[in-house]
């Protein structure tokens, strides 16, 4: 066990130094926007993961190469440690406005601002934006320093490479997806042979689709920092915004309409992208997650526009279609960008029921595994719905009958089907069970009878999905303490696929001697 | 002095989809956005923001169809 504690210690201390040198790459937007008062925050904000990153680092230097048991150990402390750590910008600027900082001009103190005085606050800032959530503690994002406007976009971005590189090359087991996709493309190639240039090519591609992106919505007619902000949200399907309204604040057809390819991109498998980028484009519909991700966003939106349109409040097919389009897709990638506000046009949380619970399946399901998406992805729905169906079958077959369960072009023998299809069915049931528990405490807590089930329940899977749409119930004040550190655990569990954390939780307890 | 000895190129030309185009555009990136930073929205930015686009749309699907 000791070794297990260096191994763990060392690759640690190596993603909290990271961490602390994406904050020191981040001085450069204070300086650009002259908002100086945030230097010595950020400055040291980036130093403390720095020490203790580096005596970790030093410490066990010479530990074991990390095993499957160690990789996600790894990852559900690293996630929280960055949660934890990743907070320190948003509580020590905010304390810096609310007390000056001596040689600085600071900016009035505002009311969202002061709220990241409150460590919880700032934590959960912090943890939805690296689980890529996007559910804020803030009332009106326009007013946050340029400097935390991209320390949550920046946190969203890279968090999204993260998951993309913990599914595709270190947890990549049956039924994760990963590996069903790899052994898929025996037709085609694998990204690469070894973890680093696996990960070097999806950073590749993640910053080729980045700069797409922002100039995309550029020419769509956002400004320029908010291109930047968003295109980097949108990709990594986070959904943080710098506007008071999400995306409604443009109120714009034309940026409608270009971030929805850009939320898709970002939850398509990414070994896929670069098939696609090797010129292979029958991945579009040869890969069964990519077919469905097209296939039941376009169902879901359908549905979606139906609601809306003959029982809902949007009066003409169009409202409907871009409303309802945009809001399926966003909820569907786990991006959680919002058009539907009562600024321009009706709440999601004053939708009927059914068009919310619509929403809420989108963000149960979530998109590809290895993309930037939530949810329990698409590839284990399609495999507990065949999984089903060849049991069902199986009794109208002789018990000799020799079967195979088929899935994205893998003939499955029965051992293989049955450990996949179990797989999946523990993911499910488990992200079913925190749902309904979260649910649960949230209900509890909230004053009674301001918010309906519906509501709660949306509010529940948009955190656990990864989402970040909300029906109102999130905010520094709306929200009850004990909401706030329930939506924590669901934001870590649903970015890390649950199983991770559970190990860690149980290798603690048990050398605790809680857990025998 | 190569191209593939300057040290962010060298990282770019070694990653991703081992293609010349892509590996352009991603180089050319930054600068098209600095472009856009520095001179605002105009007719010229405008234009070299689709062509931008434009290039890797169309490559992408000439690469499909010439695969």
């Amino acid at each position: 066990m000791n070794g297990a504690v260096a191994t763990v210690g060392r690759d640690l201390g190596r993603i909290l130094e990271a961490l602390g040198g994406l904050m020191l790459i981040s001085l450069v937007v204070p300086i650009v926007w002259g908002e100086y008062f945030a230097l010595p925050a950020l400055l040291v904000s980036a130093l403390v993961p720095l020490g203790i990153g580096w005596v970790l680092y030093r410490r066990f230097e010479g530990a074991e190469a990390p095993g499957r048991f160690h990789g996600m150990i790894v990852a559900a402390s690293g996630w929280f440690s960055v949660g934890i750590f990743g907070s320190l910008p948003f509580l020590l600027i905010a304390w810096s406005v609310q007390l000056g900082v001596p040689g600085f001009s600071t900016p009035a103190q505002t009311a969202t601002l002061a709220a990241f005085t409150e460590p919880l606050n700032a934590i959960f800032e912090s943890m939805s934006g690296f689980t890529g959530t996007g559910l804020t503690m803030t009332d009106n994002e326009e007013v946050l320093p340029r400097t935390l406007q991209w320390w949550r976009t920046f946190s969203e971005w890279v968090g999204g490479v993260g998951v993309i590189v913990l599914t595709t090359a270190i947890l990549s087991r049956p039924g994760s997806g990963s590996l069903t996709l790899y052994e898929s493309e025996a037709r085609s190639k694998k990204i690469h042979p070894s973890i680093v240039s696996t990960v070097r090519t999806i950073w590749w591609i993640f910053i080729l689709f980045t700069f797409g992106s922002i100039l995309a919505l550029w020419l769509a007619g956002m400004p320029i920092w908010g291109a930047i902000n968003h295109g980097m949200t949108g990709l990594a399907t986070g959904g943080f915004s710098i506007t008071d309204n999400s995306i409604a604040t443009y109120d714009s057809v034309a940026i409608d309409f270009v971030l929805i390819p850009i939320m898709l991109l970002g939850s398509i498998a990414f070994p896929v992208h670069y098939l696609i980028l090797q010129g292979d484009l029958r991945n579009f519909y040869s890969d069964l997650q990519t077919r469905w991700v097209f296939g039941y966003m376009g169902i879901g939106s359908a549905l979606l526009w139906a609601f809306l349109y003959f029982a809902g409040p949007y009066e003409t097919p169009f409202a409907a279609l871009r409303y309802g389009l945009f809001q399926f897709v966003s909820a569907a990638t786990c991006t959680g960008f919002q058009t539907a506000v009562d600024a321009t046009n009706v709440a999601l949380g004053r939708w009927p029921s059914y068009a919310q619970l619509t929403v809420t399946f989108g963000m149960f399901v979530g998109g590809a595994a290895g993309s930037t998406a939530g949810g329990i992805k698409l590839i284990r729905g399609l495999t507990l719905v065949k999984g089903i169906r060849h049991q069902i079958a199986d009794v109208f077959y002789p018990e000799s009958a020799v079967r195979r369960l088929e899935i994205n072009n893998r003939r499955l023998n029965e051992e293989e089907a049955s450990r996949e299809f179990m797989e999946a069915a523990i993911i499910v049931v488990l992200w079913s069970t925190f749902l309904v528990l979260g649910t649960f405490l949230l209900l509890l807590t909230l004053p009674s009878g301001e918010y309906s089930l519906a509501n709660v329940l949306f509010e529940v899977a948009s955190a656990q999905g990864n989402v970040g749409l909300s029906s109102g119930i999130t905010g520094p004040d709306s929200l009850p303490t004990i909401g706030k550190i329930a939506f924590l655990f669901h934001m870590w569990i649903g970015r890390l696929e649950i199983i991770p954390v559970l190990v860690m939780l149980r290798t603690i307890f048990k050398r605790g001697g809680v857990y025998r | 002095m190569k191209s593939r000895d300057i040290p962010v190129v060298s990282a770019v030309l070694e990653a991703g989809a081992d293609d010349r185009v892509f590996d352009s555009l991603l180089l050319t990136g930054p600068l098209v956005i600095g472009l856009v930073v520095v001179f605002g929205r105009s007719l010229v930015t405008e234009a070299v923001a689709i062509a931008y686009i434009a290039a890797f749309v169309g490559y992408t699907l000439y690469r499909g169809v010439r695969t």
